[in-house]
């Protein structure tokens, strides 16, 4: 049993991991009460924007540690979104008509209003499932699958994560890989790019046909994630992580739904042309955060930069400051700052005069743009070690043209209205 | 859920040979430096444990396998107190009052001394929490243990017993 | 301008997190960093519905992973 060599009685240490050779079954039931295997979370969520979308969410989510320390982790999303989104068309001085997405419908936005298409209802359901497994001392591997179904939309997800101690466990690295499948089959077709969108008269017949004459059928695309990652522990109060990530998208990044309006040299609109995105994109992200510990609280602060091929640059500004008010309870106040660079192929109309693009898009999302959310989270323990918490917060987005003319009609009319939101959440965690 | 463990079963058997055959948790046989105990009643020696077996626990309340160890220290130190054994557990927490809670939820019936200023763990340059001990009843480190895995309950006994019989075969 | 600013305080976080010797902690002196609220990953489902709105509300998404941190215990 004993061993001549003289070593340090560190580097003596032993104790093999994922150990699960030899011993009986009866002991895996001998853990304390105090430890206990399942975990639960539980929230839901209200985001409601003023005048146009809303959104429900719920999420359970069940954790068990295993004893030798391994985690299974099985997460059940629902959500339903209901309430209108921009369109991509600009204003007018007169009424504006417009074809559902279905092409058998149409809605009509008043004069001088940002044109909002009110179809969206949709309800989604995703499963998402993973297991860490610690091995060989200082390693951990994680894997997950993931499924989302939603009325015109279904992703498949696979994801692997490998992580490595090192230093007394002061630094990890880490590196992951996920890959995404992504299927969308448009309501009413996947319109032709650039074509017009065709607006029904009140003779329904005839034009059912030639409604669904630029729309057809459906497509996918994926999604490639790489991900590197070094954590450090600074001292007994800091810890920092800084995360590489490239994700590479091939295939259908169109969203169906969203159209440019096509102006004369008065601004007046002359058709209503379906979008166009280039069918791959690739990005790069760079991620920091850090995390101290205060006497009676916790500093959290990140720091996102990511900058891809359709020239769109975003920096994220992500913070949580939480105060411990007693043993059990706190409040943590939240900022986020974020803004991006619009795509090379935005566009916030198409001049008749001008050649058509390959790719135009006319979604503010793809827009210039700073955003901020301001928030206040209430957190509190109960007696029987169940927790609970309430989150309000104020998100506002902030379009701006990006060096854009506004010729004609269009000068007086705001093409970039901001979006107001609110967000409510409660937690309920066992 | 039996189904994923049994699965990860199969998957760790190959590291697991492999790890063992690295790793026994057998260490260079030398004198275990001593420390001053205190408890809550009072300081003692490690040394005045020599002519015992000792299992010597490094421990913090905010550690969750530390959870797991407790209820198989106290069934070791009722199981073989008689024949000259105890467990010696020290506390690292700098805040005392965490560790009384812990104790509260958990309570010990071996000895637990208390070192918010962390002399121990440094002197013996405990790799990670919790790291155990086995001291031989002639004051010498033997055995040495990273983490606490229930699934090794039975080889960690079987190394207090191997001590035990070795101590009562040299009487 | 911009990015070359972006690359060099990269390069400077990058440097402060190599494997200089002053920087950890001893593993017994992980009383704070091991609490859930120091987790990177702490809050999971707050992160994740975050995740899901800015997703469809913005044009980028992700970064962020959960690696790392906690009681470095066994």
């Amino acid at each position: 049993m004993q061993l001549n060599h003289k070593g340090s009685i560190a580097t003596a240490l032993a104790g093999a991991t994922c150990a699960l050779l030899g011993q009986s079954p009866a002991h895996a039931d001998t853990d304390s009460s105090v430890l206990k295997d399942w975990k639960f979370d539980t929230a839901i969520l209200y985001y409601g924007e003023t005048d146009r979308v809303s959104l429900a969410e719920s999420v359970i989510s069940a954790t068990k540690t295993n004893n030798d320390d391994s985690i299974f982790n099985v997460k059940l999303v629902l959500d339903t979104l209901t309430g209108a989104s921009a369109n991509g068309a600009v204003p007018q001085p007169a009424v504006q008509t417009f074809s559902r997405p279905s092409g058998k419908d149409s809605y009509q936005v008043a004069a001088g209003e940002t044109p909002l298409d009110d179809t969206f209802r949709d309800t989604r359901v995703q499963v998402a499932s993973s297991w860490m497994q610690p091995f060989a001392e200082t390693w951990r591997g994680t894997a997950g699958i993931n499924v989302s179904r939603e009325y015109d939309y279904m992703s498949l997800g696979v994801n692997g994560l490998l992580e490595k101690d090192l230093f007394q466990r002061n630094t990890t690295l880490s590196a992951g890989l996920s890959y995404q499948f992504d299927s969308i089959d448009p309501v009413g077709g996947k319109p032709t790019p650039l074509s017009s969108m065709l607006i029904p008269s009140d003779n329904s017949d005839a034009d059912e046909d030639t409604g669904q004459y630029s729309k057809n059928g459906s497509d996918n695309k994926t999604t490639m994630d790489l991900l590197f990652g070094v954590t450090q522990v600074i001292n007994r109060r800091m810890l920092m992580q800084f995360n590489y990530g490239l994700s590479v998208v091939d295939g259908y990044t169109t969203d169906p739904y969203k159209v440019l309006s096509v102006i004369d040299a008065n601004g007046v609109t002359q058709d209503i042309i379906y979008e166009n995105r280039p069918d791959t994109r690739t990005r790069h992200s760079f991620f920091w955060q850090t995390k101290y510990a205060l006497d009676s609280g916790v500093a959290d602060v990140s720091y996102r930069f990511a900058t891809d091929d359709w020239d769109i640059n975003s920096h994220t500004i992500d913070s949580r400051l939480r105060f411990n008010l007693s043993d059990r309870s706190y409040i943590q106040p939240h900022f986020r700052y974020y803004q991006q660079s619009a795509a090379d192929f935005y566009q916030p109309f198409v001049n008749q005069s001008a050649p058509l693009p390959m790719y135009a898009s006319a979604d503010y999302r793809v827009g210039e743009m700073t955003a901020y959310t301001v928030g206040l989270k209430y957190g509190r323990e109960l007696d029987n070690g169940h927790e609970w918490a309430v989150r309000a917060e104020y998100y506002q987005q902030d379009p701006k043209n990006a060096g854009f003319d506004q010729p004609g009609v269009l000068a007086d009319l705001d093409l970039y209205p901001s979006v107001k939101a609110v967000i409510l959440q409660f937690n309920y965690h066992f | 859920m039996r189904h994923f463990s049994r699965i990860t079963r199969k998957l760790c058997l190959p590291v697991l040979i492999v790890t063992t055959l690295l790793t026994q948790g057998v260490m260079a046989k030398q004198p275990a430096p001593d420390l001053l105990l205190t408890t809550a009643t009072g300081q003692h020696k490690l040394s005045d444990y020599q002519g015992q077996v000792v299992y010597l626990d490094f421990w913090a309340s905010w550690c969750k396998p530390c959870q797991r160890s407790f209820p198989w220290m106290n069934a070791m130190q009722q199981k073989y107190a008689g024949r000259g054994f105890t467990v010696v557990a020290i506390n690292v927490d700098t805040d005392r009052k965490l560790a009384d809670q812990f104790l509260a939820m958990l309570p010990a019936t071996f000895p637990v001394a208390f070192d918010p200023e962390g002399t121990a763990p440094a002197l013996y340059k405990v790799p990670g929490m919790p790291t155990s001990y086995l001291i031989d009843h002639t004051g010498q480190l033997r055995l040495a243990h990273q983490g606490f895995h229930i699934q090794k309950q039975n080889q960690y006994e079987q190394e207090i017993v191997t001590l035990l019989e070795e101590m009562e075969s040299s009487q | 301008m911009k990015r070359k600013a972006l690359y060099v305080s990269v390069l400077i976080a990058l440097s402060q997190l190599g494997g200089c010797a002053s920087l950890g902690v001893q593993p017994w002196e992980r009383d704070l960093l091991a609490k859930d609220e120091m987790e990177l990953g702490a809050e999971g489902i707050d992160l994740g519905l975050d995740d899901h709105i800015y997703f469809s509300k913005e044009a980028t998404s992700g970064g962020r992973s959960f690696a790392g941190g906690g009681c470095g215990c066994n």
